[in-house]
C-alpha cells in the first residue's frame, strides 16, 4: 500500500491514531480496513470531481463551438451559462426511459454500464499529483490501455441490443475503430515506456521532473512525432471528431446511442467526456511532464499536491481545448479513409517511431536532445 | 489462506466448464468459446502452481504463451468459421461432413 | 485480508459466469459471460501476484478475443441449434441435452472430491514453497529476462506463428469477388446467329 493514496494518508498523524485505537477496540489490525475507506472515500470524490468535468465538457464544448462560429453560446442559466449542465442534467433526468421492443433487454441495459465501467477503471491510475493517484501500479500504462478497451465492448453491444439498423452499423463501426486505433496508441505508449524504463505513472512522470525540457515530447524528434501520433489516435479511439463516425448525426442518426434516452443516453455522453479527459490526462503525464513544475516546492505536504494537482489540471484543460477545436474545425471521415490512416499510415509511422527511440537509446546512451546539445546537464534519462 | 487446491479446483470448473459447452453446443462459434475455456484453465493452474511451489516465473511465461497462442487460434477459427458460413450458409457443426464416407448398406 | 476478498468475489464471478454460460440459449449472453469469466480470471491472476500476465489478460482477450467473437457470432446468424432431446414423460431430459451433461458433470465432480477427501491420507502433499520475498513484487523484469534468455526460441516461433495467424485470417476470410454473368464476355453469340 506504499504507493496509493490510502498509504500516503496514513502517515498523518490524525489516522495513525484512529488506526491504533480501532485495533485495538476491535482485536485486529485496521490499517488495511481504514486503508479500504480512505480509498472508497477518495474514489467518490475522484468520481464527482470527474463527473463534473464531464459535465463541463458539455458547457465548454457549447461555448468553444459558439465562439468559433461567432456567436454566443447558452449564457441564460447561471454565469455565462455556466450551470447549463444542471439544466441539461434535470432534462435528462425526466425524460421517459424507453426500450425497443425487440431489444435485447440485458445486454441493453449493461451496454452503458460496461462503457461507463471501463472508463470509470482507469481513474484508478491516472497520476493526479504525486501522491493524490489512487494506485500507482507497477503495470500502471498497460493497465490503463487494457481497462480502455471495454468501452467498445459496450459499443458494440449497445449497437447490437437496439435492434436497429443504424444502431447495429455504429456499433460495429465504432467497436472496429477502437481496436484498430489501440494499435498505434499502444505502439506510442511503448516507445515512452523504453524511455523511463517501467510501466509504472511514477517512473515516467519522476523522469521528466524539472523545466520543461525535459519533457519526453522534447526528447528527441521520433517522441515529438510520436506525440502527435498518440493524440490522433486517442482521438480516434474515444470516437471524437472528425473521427465520429459511429455516432455522427447527420449519417447514421446518433449511431449506436439512437435508440437510448434519458440518463441511459446521458451515461453513454458522460463516458465519452470523461474519457476524453481521461486520454488527455495520460497523455500529459506520459509526454508533457505530468504534474511536475518547474520548480520543487513544498513536496509530500498536501499543499504541494494541491498545487501540482493545479497545474495537471491546467495541463489538461489546455488539451481538451485543443480536441474540442478540432471537432469543430476539421470536416468528418469516411469510415475507409478512417482505416486508411490508421493501418496505412499511423500504424507504419508508430512502428518507425518505436525503432527510432530504440535505436537512439542505444546509440546516444538515452540522453535527450537537450542533454546532447547543452551538455552541462548530467541527468541522463532512460535505462533503470 | 488461499492454498492451492483452490486455485486447481476453480481450474477444474472452468474445464468441465468448457468441455460442457463443446459437447453440447452444436453452433461452431459456441464450441469455440468453449476453447477458449479450457486454455484459459491451463493457464490458471500454470501461473498457480508457478507461485507456489516454483522459484522462477516460468508459470507466467508460459501463461503469456498461452494467451498469445489462444488468441490466434481464436482468430483463425474464426476466419475458418466465417469462410464456412459463406459457404455452406449455415454454422451448424453437423454441416461440417463434407469428407464423411458415404455409408453404405 | 484483501486478497481473500479479491479471490472470494472473482471465483465467485468466474463460477456464475461458467454455470450462466452453459445455461443460456442466447449466444451473444455467452459471449458476455465469457467476458465475465475473462476479467474473473485476471483477478485470480492479480491474487497470485501476476500483475504482467493480469494485465496481459484483459488487453488481449477483453480487447480482442470478446470483440472477435461479438462479431462472428452477428456476421453468422447467431442461432442457437439445440439438438433434439425427448424426454422421458415429458421432464427428464435424455442425452444429448445440455442439461444432461451439465448435471452430470456436477455430480462427477462432487463424487471425485467425495473420493479424494475420504482417501487423502493416500496422497503425499506437495512441498510448498515459502516465499520470503515481498509476495507482491513486480515480475515484469524478470518476465523479460526469462523471455529474452531461457525462452527465445519460444518467443520467436510465437512471433512468426501471429504473422502467420494474421496473413491467414486476412486470407481466408477475405471476400470473394463474384462477377455478374452479364459481364463476361460470351462467345457464343457468333455460334448462335447461324443458327437463328
Amino acid at each position: 500500500m506504499e504507493n496509493t493514496i490510502a498509504g500516503y494518508f496514513l502517515k498523518f498523524e490524525p489516522l495513525k491514531y484512529l488506526v491504533t485505537n480501532s485495533s485495538a477496540w476491535l482485536g485486529f489490525d485496521t490499517t488495511v480496513l481504514i486503508g479500504f475507506i480512505i480509498f472508497l472515500t477518495f474514489g467518490i470524490v475522484f468520481l464527482g470531481f470527474l463527473a463534473t468535468v464531464g459535465g463541463f465538457g458539455t458547457i465548454a464544448e457549447r461555448k468553444i463551438s459558439a465562439d468559433l462560429q461567432a456567436r454566443i453560446g447558452p449564457n441564460r442559466v447561471g454565469p455565462y451559462g455556466a450551470f447549463q449542465l444542471i439544466a441539461d442534467g434535470i432534462k435528462m433526468l425526466s425524460k421517459e426511459d424507453i426500450m425497443p421492443r425487440d431489444a435485447d433487454k440485458f445486454l441493453y441495459y449493461l451496454a452503458p454500464f460496461l462503457s461507463l465501467f471501463g472508463v470509470v477503471c482507469t481513474i484508478a491510475v491516472v497520476p493526479f499529483s504525486e501522491n493524490f493517484i489512487m494506485a500507482d501500479l507497477n503495470v500502471g500504462v498497460f493497465y490503463a490501455l487494457a481497462i480502455s478497451s471495454l468501452v467498445g465492448v459496450g459499443i458494440f453491444l449497445g449497437g447490437y441490443a437496439s435492434n436497429s439498423k443504424w444502431s447495429l452499423l455504429g456499433g460495429m463501426r465504432g467497436a472496429s475503430q477502437i481496436i484498430s486505433y489501440e494499435i498505434p496508441v499502444t505502439l506510442c505508449i511503448m516507445m515512452i515506456v523504453l524511455l523511463a524504463g517501467g510501466l509504472s505513472f511514477g517512473a515516467i512522470i519522476d523522469e521528466q521532473a524539472g523545466m520543461p525540457w525535459n519533457w519526453y515530447i522534447f526528447h528527441n524528434p521520433f517522441t515529438f512525432i510520436g506525440f502527435f501520433i498518440f493524440f490522433v489516435s486517442a482521438l480516434a479511439e474515444t470516437n471524437r471528431a472528425p473521427f465520429d463516425l459511429p455516432e455522427a448525426e447527420s449519417e447514421l442518426v446518433s449511431g449506436y446511442h439512437t435508440e437510448y434516452t434519458g440518463i441511459r443516453f446521458g451515461l453513454f455522453a458522460l463516458a465519452e467526456y470523461i474519457e476524453i479527459f481521461v486520454v488527455n490526462g495520460v497523455a500529459v503525464s506520459l509526454f508533457l511532464g505530468g504534474y511536475h513544475l518547474p520548480f520543487s516546492f513544498l513536496e509530500g505536504t498536501i499543499p504541494g499536491n494541491l498545487l501540482q494537482f493545479g497545474t495537471f489540471f491546467i495541463k489538461t484543460c489546455v488539451l481538451y481545448y485543443v480536441v474540442i477545436w478540432i471537432r469543430w474545425t476539421f470536416p468528418r471521415l469516411r469510415v475507409d479513409q478512417l482505416m486508411s490512416i490508421c493501418w496505412k499510415y499511423l500504424t507504419p509511422i508508430a512502428i518507425f517511431n518505436l525503432v527510432g527511440v530504440a535505436i537512439w537509446i542505444v546509440c546516444f546512451d538515452g540522453q535527450s536532445m537537450f542533454n546532447l546539445l547543452f551538455t552541462g546537464a548530467s541527468h541522463s534519462g532512460g535505462g533503470h | 489462506m488461499i492454498t492451492l487446491k483452490a486455485y486447481l479446483f476453480i481450474s477444474l470448473v472452468l474445464f468441465v466448464t468448457g468441455l460442457v459447452i463443446i459437447i453440447s453446443r452444436k453452433n461452431i462459434v459456441a464450441i469455440l468459446l468453449g476453447i477458449e475455456l479450457i486454455l484459459n484453465s491451463a493457464a490458471l493452474n500454470f501461473v498457480a502452481y508457478s507461485k507456489y511451489t516454483a522459484v522462477n516465473l516460468d508459470g507466467h511465461v508460459f501463461a503469456l504463451f498461452i494467451i498469445v497462442i489462444a488468441a490466434a487460434e481464436a482468430a483463425v477459427g474464426l476466419a475458418i468459421v466465417i469462410r464456412f458460413f459463406q459457404v455452406k450458409e449455415s454454422v451448424h457443426i453437423d454441416e461440417a461432413s463434407d469428407l464423411r464416407e458415404e455409408l453404405t448398406r | 485480508m484483501f486478497s481473500d476478498i479479491l479471490f472470494l468475489s472473482s471465483s465467485s464471478l468466474i463460477i456464475a459466469s461458467c454455470v450462466l454460460m452453459m445455461w443460456t440459449k442466447n449466444l451473444m449472453h455467452s459471449c458476455v459471460y465469457l467476458l465475465g469469466v475473462l476479467i474473473g480470471i485476471a483477478g485470480l491472476y492479480l491474487t497470485l501476484g501476476a500483475d504482467f500476465v493480469a494485465a496481459t489478460q484483459v488487453m488481449v482477450y477483453v480487447g480482442g478475443v470478446v470483440i472477435l467473437m461479438l462479431f462472428a457470432v452477428m456476421l453468422t446468424g447467431g442461432k442457437d441449434f439445440q439438438s433434439r432431446s425427448q424426454k422421458i414423460l415429458g421432464l427428464l431430459p435424455l442425452m444429448g441435452s445440455k442439461y444432461t451433461f451439465m448435471w452430470g458433470s456436477a455430480t462427477a465432480m462432487v463424487f471425485g472430491f467425495c473420493q479424494i477427501y475420504f482417501f487423502r491420507h493416500l496422497f503425499f502433499e506437495l512441498k510448498v514453497q515459502e516465499t520470503t520475498s515481498n509476495q507482491y513484487a513486480p515480475t515484469i523484469e524478470k518476465i523479460g529476462e526469462l523471455l529474452i534468455t531461457d525462452h527465445v526460441v519460444a518467443f520467436e516461433i510465437s512471433s512468426v506463428l501471429l504473422l502467420g495467424a494474421l496473413v491467414g485470417a486476412a486470407i481466408i476470410a477475405r471476400p470473394r469477388k463474384e462477377r455478374p454473368a452479364f459481364l463476361e464476355p460470351d462467345h457464343h453469340d457468333d455460334h448462335g446467329e447461324d443458327h437463328h
